[in-house]
């Protein structure tokens, strides 16, 4: 029965859900508008200009395009990981020193080499199963930097400056190391969210639970969720025990192609939505209104930082966005965003959040920040110019 | 939520995944088939594009062999890592109306050159590459390694060979000073494609001792805002790996006819090497003898040339 409560609550969650997205299209749309310089009057007496379009399509297919081959590559390493590969393996090789453990951490991402979207739910299982929380956390910054395929990448897109590739690792490499070195002597209590998976899916949360269970050795029945056991006939992370090689190896490959095509899509809407951002501000901004930010000495790298930040795109492919900029940018400022984003961006906040504690977030947010900022500025008077 | 509904969503999902996914992949093999896949993708990436087409194809396939399983109520392959779809019906609408733009923009508009409007938003570079620093005076540049040059004089009667004196150069610029010394022997200089940019560089690096050469150079016609009367730009985008990082890079013409070529046309100039000024820096002019109109390069755009100073 429609009644004027009911009808309340219906307009009041219509708006809850419908306002903020439409909020930050407006916002975005504002801020294009101080970007291209266009005022109020100017936008009423628009007409489609179909070079720019044209422009525009160019610039967001070419960016899409040039980035599948790396994309699908992180996602098949990924999910060969994810099934081949088990956690117990992981976790009688993880060394238990200080300095090893941080140098573990970040060079694991040369053997694994995972998209940053892959990595975290992997690391929560990880240190679930008992590795050191700051090594995880170590690998997760690492991961996505120190890796053949992003280092191949970064070569690849800055062909003429292979100082680029060199300095981003070894900028990374310091970054995380000293990050590592600080978690391991300052966080002193498990950094994990304590309640279940803080995603909102249904099995997640099942799968939390199960993996919480499995840490006290409590024998478990899988809670009637649709859990139909008899399709668990393959590996599965966190049900290793009871499935290790129950499954043949043809419902491994399904299983690596379905965790595929789903990290495809998971990450595919941020490296589209990234490219659609980098297009419209290629095509949009003009060279002179960067260069002015771009000459600053440091104003530039928060600058590359902030839009590394915003733009969280895939590691993978953000040196070709990074080698754009080369023209109205310097070194430095590119180095920071090519270290910051792969390590602390939107997507990875987010990401982040419903994994650990806000505080340790935060934390890990801030020192990134600095140590970048002051690492790239360092990096770039000492071995780019 | 009961079974079947579940099922039903799970369905649509999968069929529209896998149709996202064939359609990627179909639109690489119509891009490479039509011939303009390297209008987006440097010829070096390509390879690895057509390969991506192979992996979005399987996994289309894949998406669509678990999209049976799911109508016959077989749950396949069941993947319980957070990856579960949103049941949010306008996230689902966003996210995959956010795949479907790319594919969407991909078979309606025609494929394009890039041109003038983007060759004014990454500005244009009227001298070559610009990350090879250009020396001041060449009696400033530090002692070459190169056997040849003992002493870093301009000086024309230098011992050895007078070229060495006329083109000193750093480790930086070596293969530069090389080409430089084969191309300054030549009646006519031509800006070929296989070395657009780097010509380019080297008659930039050295300009004073081209002043007076014939060149000949082909590309689109350019002029921005700053661009004087008279003048316009004859230029070439040059790709590194794709659009996104393609720079234009071109040469300024002075030519009486110059408000007969309109901006994005193609055409070959031939003409006499001098100096001006562009803004607050000196630039290389053409005084236009001969301009053809000529049809867009089958390969109109530029890439470094990696053998470059290999030879």
């Amino acid at each position: 029965m429609f009644t004027r409560k009911r009808g309340g609550i219906i307009v009041t969650t219509l708006l809850l859900r419908i306002l903020p997205p439409l909020l930050t299209l407006g916002c975005l749309g504002l801020a294009a508008m101080v970007f291209t310089g266009t005022s109020f009057s100017e936008l009423t007496a628009w007409q489609p200009d179909t070079s720019h379009l044209q422009a525009f399509k160019i610039m967001f297919i070419s960016l899409i395009l040039e980035a599948f081959p790396f994309i699908l590559l992180g996602v098949l390493f990924s999910s060969l990981l994810q099934v081949f590969v088990s956690d117990e393996m992981i976790r009688r090789l993880t060394p238990r020193h200080a300095i090893g453990g941080v140098l573990f951490g970040s060079l694991l991402g040369i053997l694994f080499p995972l998209c940053e979207c892959g990595m975290i739910p992997v690391v929560r299982r990880l240190i679930r199963k008992g590795m050191p929380a700051y090594i995880g956390i170590v690998f997760i910054l690492a991961g996505p930097i120190l890796n053949p395929i992003v280092y191949t990448a970064t070569f690849t897109a800055f062909r003429s400056r292979p100082e680029i590739a060199y300095t981003r690792m070894g900028l990374a490499f310091v970054v995380t190391v000293t990050i590592g070195l600080l978690l391991y002597r300052f966080m002193k209590t498990s950094p994990l969210r304590e309640s279940s998976s803080g995603g909102s899916s249904v099995p997640g949360a099942a799968l939390a639970m199960h993996a919480g269970h499995h840490a006290q050795g409590h024998a478990h029945d899988h809670h009637g969720q649709g859990h139909d056991h008899h399709g668990h006939d393959h590996d599965h992370h966190g049900h290793h025990h009871g499935h290790d090689g129950a499954g043949g190896s043809r419902s491994r490959l399904s299983s690596t192609l379905s965790h595929a095509s789903d990290e495809f899509f998971e990450m595919g809407k941020y490296l589209i939505f990234g490219a659609l951002l980098t297009a419209l501000i290629q095509t949009g901004l003009s060279r002179e209104a960067l260069t002015g930010i771009g000459e600053h000495p440091w104003f530039a790298h928060i600058f590359m930082m902030g839009f590394a930040f915003i733009l969280s795109i895939c590691s993978t492919s953000d040196a070709f966005v990074a080698a754009s900029f080369a023209g109205s940018f310097g070194g430095g400022s590119l180095l920071a965003f090519l270290v910051f984003g792969p390590m602390i961006d939107l997507k990875n906040t987010l990401m982040l959040l419903s994994v650990f504690k806000t505080k340790v977030v935060l934390w890990l947010i801030a020192l990134t920040f600095v140590l970048v900022l002051a690492g790239s500025i360092l990096t770039e008077r000492l071995f780019l110019n | 939520m009961n079974r079947a509904t579940v099922d039903r969503r799970l369905l649509a999902h999968q069929l529209l995944r896998a149709a996202i996914l064939a359609g990627f992949a179909f639109l690489i093999v119509q891009l490479d088939r039509s011939g303009n896949l390297t209008l987006y993708i440097a010829p070096r990436m390509s390879i690895y594009v057509k390969l991506s087409a192979l992996g979005l194809y399987a996994t289309a396939v894949y998406q669509l062999y678990a999209a049976l399983q799911t109508w016959i109520g077989r749950r396949a392959a069941d993947c319980d890592c957070d990856h579960a779809p949103s049941p949010s019906l306008f996230k689902n609408v966003l996210i995959y109306g956010l795949f479907l733009l790319p594919l969407l923009l991909g078979f309606l508009l025609p494929d394009t050159l890039m041109g003038s409007t983007l060759a004014a938003k990454k500005g244009m570079s009227l001298g070559g590459s610009e990350s090879i620093s250009r020396q001041a005076p060449p009696r400033q540049t530090p002692a070459a390694p190169t056997p040849a040059a003992e002493q870093p004089s301009t000086e024309p009667a230098a011992p050895l060979d007078p070229l060495d004196a006329m083109f000193p150069a750093d480790i930086y610029t070596e293969s530069y000073a090389r080409h430089a010394k084969k191309l300054y022997g030549q009646e006519l200089i031509e800006v070929p494609e296989k070395q657009f940019i780097e010509t380019l560089t080297t008659l930039d690096l050295y300009r004073q001792h081209y002043v007076g050469k014939t060149i000949r150079i082909s590309g689109f016609v350019y002029r921005d805002g700053a661009t004087p009367e008279g003048q316009f730009v004859v230029s070439r985008f040059a790709m590194n790996c794709c659009s996104a990082d393609s720079m234009p890079y071109g040469l300024m013409i002075l030519s009486d006819e110059a408000a007969k070529y309109a901006n994005d046309s193609w055409l070959e100039v031939t003409g006499t090497l001098g100096l001006s000024q562009h803004g607050d820096q000196e630039i290389m002019i053409l005084q236009a003898i001969d301009a053809v109109p000529i049809e867009p390069s089958d390969t109109p755009y530029v890439y470094p040339d990696y053998d470059f100073g290999l030879d």
